[in-house]
């Protein structure tokens, strides 16, 4: 069964048969809501993004904007939150609509996760060997302990571990060497998509770097297709090829990463670009975007950085704009790029 | 061969041959920590019994006196004294007190029976342990049990009827708990006997070689006999398991639930692991070590209602005798007691360091 | 996922009723909470108002118990809402006796019972009151007795039949079941003309005729005072030692922990039993026992929290800005303890009355007549087979007691503990 791409109106075909560029995954108007003490909360608020076969897509925002529970929204592991609108095409399904037990299959086999604290997401009981060899056969029942074994061994190795290390325990190895085992436990199985939640929160500027290397190696030689969630600008333009921009549950603007950078569109995205300090300008002051983020018990009514936005214009506090394209593939969600009868006279200019 | 070496044997050798396993298979450092350890446990014994022997040492008034009573006449009361050695100083009453300790010389029982106290205790610290280890045995595996099972069903009618009857268990008298169940089965029911570890008749029949009647009776093939034990076995043992699996449930659904909640469980579940396997394999094991450490102190808790087990259910056992024998200020037989009750904590206390060490291998030596 | 605003509100970003809520007292709070935590609300509420109601019956329990706990004011052994035997006079149909009263003056009048009932006893006391009315009548003679025991009612009422005897006293039971036997005898009405109410007792009477309702209710007096005497003796001594330990560490902070763990491994009951028996029976040592039992509880909790507290980076920050010790501790350290020792403290008060109980119950420590649930308890056991009341209710009122403390405490830690949540 094939179906659309939410945003691009491509066909999302079936795992094996995707060539590079393909829609894999795409999420259409997917909500994720959270019950507080004090109120609801949609953390994701219809979001709709295609992710295409082969690409890494950088999917960056401040704390707090959804792009974690996005991430894990993909994997349909939300709890306690609810993905309350919306659906999730994979593999030619909707994701929302399979068993408990489907999905469980489908995690770690065709879906993998790398989070982002690799000090505590290992079992301190178990050794590494174990935790691998345990994923291969819960989702492959048929291979043998030794031949598990032997992929495991292989599989660290190609991750830079030594071999003899696979008895090892997880709190004799350091942070950058858990975030391998990390992906390589995503990789036991050969997943199509591998979703990284700040996967170099927790490392230091040198292994970051040598990680991210291994994220493109590994894209490259697994045919993976990864999204990288991150709120590190620089990690995004060192490794990206496409990035969305999500702001308080929504999206921003989503482009190629050259075209990010050189050509922002949103006013947020300008903004977050503007704070990155240079260290060649002599400015005399770091550049801060007026306000915070918003309360998501209230996001402002209207577009939802118009309280912040330098080019707010009347209808922003008014109506939503929509998510879509502005220039080609480059969408973005803001009423400077959007026509409206309501629109009056000429909004701010950038 | 003396009883109390005999329990001793088949205690101890269960567990020297333990140790020699974990410590031929554990690395360097382990073995390190297990010699330490059982080094340690030297002092600990010591410091107990220290204080077991100044305790009684330092009570007000005259220990004579009120033994033998007002009528005793000074002559009487001298030579007991002297027997004793209660004249002596106290640093070398201290000195003679730990040899006598050591060698198992542990005086005589100088009210009622008169006899060596190491014999009265010979027989009754076997039926303490036939009591305690069903009640443990029970009080672990129920409370493991049905924790994990109200863990992994939070906030659902499970979770909370579990919590409720721990909760209800453990607010419990033992005594009255006791007392009740007699009064149940015993008396309103006749299912079970009143008092008492096996039938009168049928103890005329049986070889007590052990003292541990469970044994004896299965060891000489006396199927008679071990129908009584265990008839006699059973409510004493329910009582004071049930308490104490109140303690294990709330303990064992605590830790599950915030191991559940571990990155690693969740990691876990991201690569669809089977959610059985996560249970048992990820949250169960990982939830198991703070409650092994918390197990060496629900021994103090055993041993607490043992005395009180035994004293509703009139078990010839060493808490009841401890008992007795304060209400008849033998002080003589309640210092060896106590300090009998102290080894065991101590040995308790280094088994369950040793089993954690090496069930966890994050510890470091 | 809410993020906290860093400016001011504003009126455009904050509704004004959040605003409101924060203003909002903390009842307003707490009856929202219920929404939130569910059962957890009514496990804490329930078990408060239960602690309430022990607390109060525990100080006015004058104000509960209908009769005097230790006074004699029934029959012994009378079981719940029984009424007990009314002793009559059993006399001659065609006879002139009516009534004691009209038994001759200074006569040794033969009156015939059963053995072993309180017969007698009702005989002479109504004999001794009508000398009495006649004394203070100005009059004098005395009404005299000469009981005859018999084995048996039937045997007793057989002597009145044979004239051996005048009267017969026995239970109105007793001769309903005989009536029959005996045509020629009646029932002339209760022995004791002084206005009796025969009442039952709700949970019946011990075997020295005590009220066990009122016993159970003198009983919580007694429960909370060793309860919270020992609880806060402990708390009084455990919590700050645990925050010098803590705080000072080194030397100190081992040899405290060192003595803390060995009390704390040890076999509390045990110990407590070996601290009574050595400093003798009275309630106050009662309460020095359990305290000591305690007080390596508080410690370590409270260490632990402190050595937490003291690597917080706030502490470090108040530090490097030169706050003194003193501050540190009793600013940042100190408040970050109460939480874990309010808790503490409710499931103490539980296991410190379950303790006393247990004490009492192996007979160390209270004076014997005290009305305590382990005493009644104890001195119960004997009467299993005849009076099962005896041990049910104690021990039912120091289960709910516990209970209603250790429930508050469970509750309150499910609503505090924040690793609890689900995420």
């Amino acid at each position: 069964m094939v179906n659309e791409g939410a945003i691009t109106g491509e066909r999302v075909t079936m795992g094996w048969s995707l060539k590079a560029g393909e829609v894999l995954y795409s999420l259409r108007d997917v909500s994720v809501d959270y019950g507080t003490r004090t109120g609801l909360v949609k953390a994701v608020d219809r979001v709709s993004l295609d992710i295409r076969k082969g690409e890494i897509l950088g999917l960056v925002g401040e704390s707090g904007c959804g792009k974690s529970t996005l991430g894990k929204a993909m994997l349909r592991m939300t709890r306690p939150g609810k993905i309350s609108t919306g659906e999730l095409w994979f593999d030619g399904v909707d994701l929302l609509t399979l068993s408990q037990r489907r999905m469980r299959e489908l995690r770690g086999a065709r879906l993998g996760m790398v989070f982002q604290d690799p000090m505590t997401s290992l079992n301190p009981l178990s050794k590494i060997v174990d935790h691998l060899t345990e994923t291969v056969r819960t989702h492959e029942p048929k291979v043998s302990e030794a031949a598990a074994r032997d992929r495991a061994e292989r599989l660290i190795g190609r991750l830079g571990l030594r071999e003899e290390r696979i008895d090892d325990y997880p709190h004799q190895f350091s942070g950058g060497m858990r975030q391998r085992i990390m992906i390589a436990l995503a990789l036991a199985l050969r997943a199509d998509l591998v979703i990284a939640d700040e996967p170099t929160t927790a490392l230091d500027v040198i292994v970051e770097a040598q990680f991210l290397d291994l994220l493109r190696e590994l894209r490259d030689e697994f045919d993976l297709t990864i999204v990288l969630i991150t709120h590190n600008l620089g990690v995004v333009a060192e490794v990206a090829d496409r990035v969305a921009v999500m702001y308080a549950g929504r999206m921003a603007e989503l482009a190629s990463v050259s075209d990010l950078f050189l050509d922002t569109k949103h006013p947020y995205a300008q903004g977050l670009l503007r704070a990155v300090p240079n260290i060649e300008l002599d400015d005399a002051e770091l550049y801060q975007m007026e306000g915070a983020p918003p309360n998501l018990l209230h996001t402002p009514h209207g577009c939802a950085f118009h309280p912040r936005c330098p080019a707010a214009m009347p209808i922003c506090s008014d109506q939503q704009p929509a998510f879509q394209p502005v220039v080609g593939d480059h969408h973005a969600a803001c009423w400077l790029y959007e026509d409206h009868p309501d629109k009056g006279g000429d909004g701010g200019v950038r | 061969m003396h009883p109390l070496l005999i329990v001793f044997l088949i205690f101890g050798v269960p567990a020297v041959l333990g140790l020699a396993w974990v410590f031929l298979r554990g690395s360097e450092s382990l073995r390190r920590y297990i010699l330490t350890r059982i080094a340690l446990t030297v002092p600990m014994v010591l410091i107990l019994i220290s204080v077991v022997f100044l305790v009684l040492r330092v009570m007000p008034g005259d220990v004579v006196s009120s033994t033998l009573g007002p009528k005793a006449s000074d002559a009487t009361r001298a030579s007991i004294t002297e027997a004793l050695g209660l004249d002596d100083p106290l640093i070398v009453q201290y000195f003679k007190f730990l040899g006598d300790v050591v060698t198992l010389d542990l005086g005589d029982s100088f009210i009622g029976a008169r006899r060596p106290i190491v014999d009265e205790l010979g027989e009754r610290l076997p039926a303490t342990l036939e009591l305690i280890i069903p009640a443990a045995i029970f009080a672990l595996g129920s409370g493991i049990l049905f924790g994990t099972y109200a863990a992994i069903r939070r906030k659902r009618p499970a979770d909370y009827g579990f919590r409720l009857y721990s909760v209800i268990v453990y607010s419990m008298p033992i005594f009255w708990l006791g007392l009740l169940l007699r009064l149940v089965f015993s008396v309103w029911l006749d299912w079970t006997p009143i008092a008492g570890r096996i039938d009168v008749v049928t103890n005329t029949t049986l070889d007590r070689t052990t003292n541990l009647l469970f044994v004896d009776s299965i060891i000489s093939g006396n199927w008679e006999a071990l129908k009584s034990v265990l008839h006699h076995m059973i409510l004493p043992a329910l009582t004071l398991g049930l308490v104490l699996s109140g303690v294990f449930v709330r303990l064992t659904r605590i830790n599950v639930i915030e191991t559940l909640q571990e990155d690693y469980v969740i990691a876990a579940r991201a690569r669809g692991i089977r959610e059985r396997a996560v249970t048992y394999g990820y949250a169960l094991k990982n939830a198991m070590i703070p409650v092994v450490t918390v197990i060496g102190l629900q021994v103090a808790i055993l041993l607490a209602g043992a005395v009180l087990t035994e004293t509703v259910f009139n078990w010839p056992g060493m808490g009841r005798y401890l008992i007795q024998r304060i209400l008849l200020r033998d002080f003589q037989a309640v210092q060896s007691t106590v300090a009998v009750f102290a080894l065991f904590v101590a040995m308790i206390s280094l088994a369950v360091d040793v089993i954690y060490s090496v069930l966890d291998p994050r510890v470091k030596y | 996922m809410a993020t906290e605003l860093e400016s001011p509100p504003d009126p455009g970003q904050v509704p004004q009723w959040e605003l409101e809520l924060q203003q909002v007292g903390l009842v307003r709070r707490m009856l929202r909470a219920r929404r939130w935590h569910g059962t957890d609300w009514w496990f804490v509420a329930i078990s408060s108002v239960m602690v309430a109601a022990f607390l109060v019956i525990a100080v006015f329990p004058q104000w509960f118990a209908s009769h005097d706990p230790l006074e004699q004011v029934g029959p012994r052994l009378l079981s719940p809402g029984e009424l007990p035997e009314q002793e009559i006079l059993v006399v001659p149909v065609d006879g002139s006796i009516a009534a004691i009263s009209d038994f001759e003056l200074d006569v040794r009048t033969p009156v015939a019972v059963a053995q072993d009932t309180p017969s007698s006893d009702a005989a002479r006391d109504e004999a001794d009151r009508i000398t009495d009315e006649i004394a203070a009548a100005g009059g004098e003679g005395r009404v005299r007795l000469r009981i005859a025991r018999f084995e048996t009612v039937g045997e007793a009422l057989d002597s009145v039949v044979a004239g051996d005897a005048v009267a017969a006293v026995i239970s109105s039971t007793a001769f309903d079941d005989l009536t029959a036997d005996f045509p020629t005898l009646q029932s002339s009405g209760a022995v004791s003309s002084a206005a009796q109410d025969a009442t039952s007792f709700p949970l019946g009477t011990n075997q020295v005729g005590q009220d066990v309702l009122s016993r159970l209710i003198w009983g919580a007096r007694i429960a909370v005072i060793i309860g919270f005497s020992a609880s806060i003796a402990s708390f009084v001594v455990g919590v700050p030692l645990g925050l010098l330990a803590g705080f000072i560490g080194g030397k100190t902070d081992r040899a405290l922990t060192l003595i803390m763990d060995s009390i704390y491994a040890f076999p509390g009951l045990i110990l407590a039993i070996a601290i009574a028996a050595v400093l003798g029976p009275s309630i106050f040592n009662i309460i020095v026992a359990i305290a000591v039992l305690y007080i390596p509880t508080y410690y370590r909790i409270v260490r632990g929290q402190t050595l937490q507290s003291k690597e917080e980076l706030y502490v470090e920050a108040a530090r490097s800005l030169g706050a003194k010790s003193k501050v540190i501790l009793g600013r940042y350290i100190f408040p970050n303890v109460i939480p874990s020792v309010a808790v503490i403290f409710s499931v103490n008060v539980a296991d410190a009355i379950l303790t006393g109980a247990g004490l009492s119950f192996l007979g160390l420590g209270l004076p014997p007549s005290t009305p305590d649930w382990g005493i009644d308890l104890a001195r119960g056991q004997e009467f299993i087979r005849s009076a099962w009341w005896l041990i049910t209710f104690p021990g039912l009122a120091v289960m709910l007691v516990v209970l209603a403390f250790t429930m508050m405490g469970e509750g309150l830690v499910e609503i505090f503990n924040p690793k609890l949540r689900e995420r």
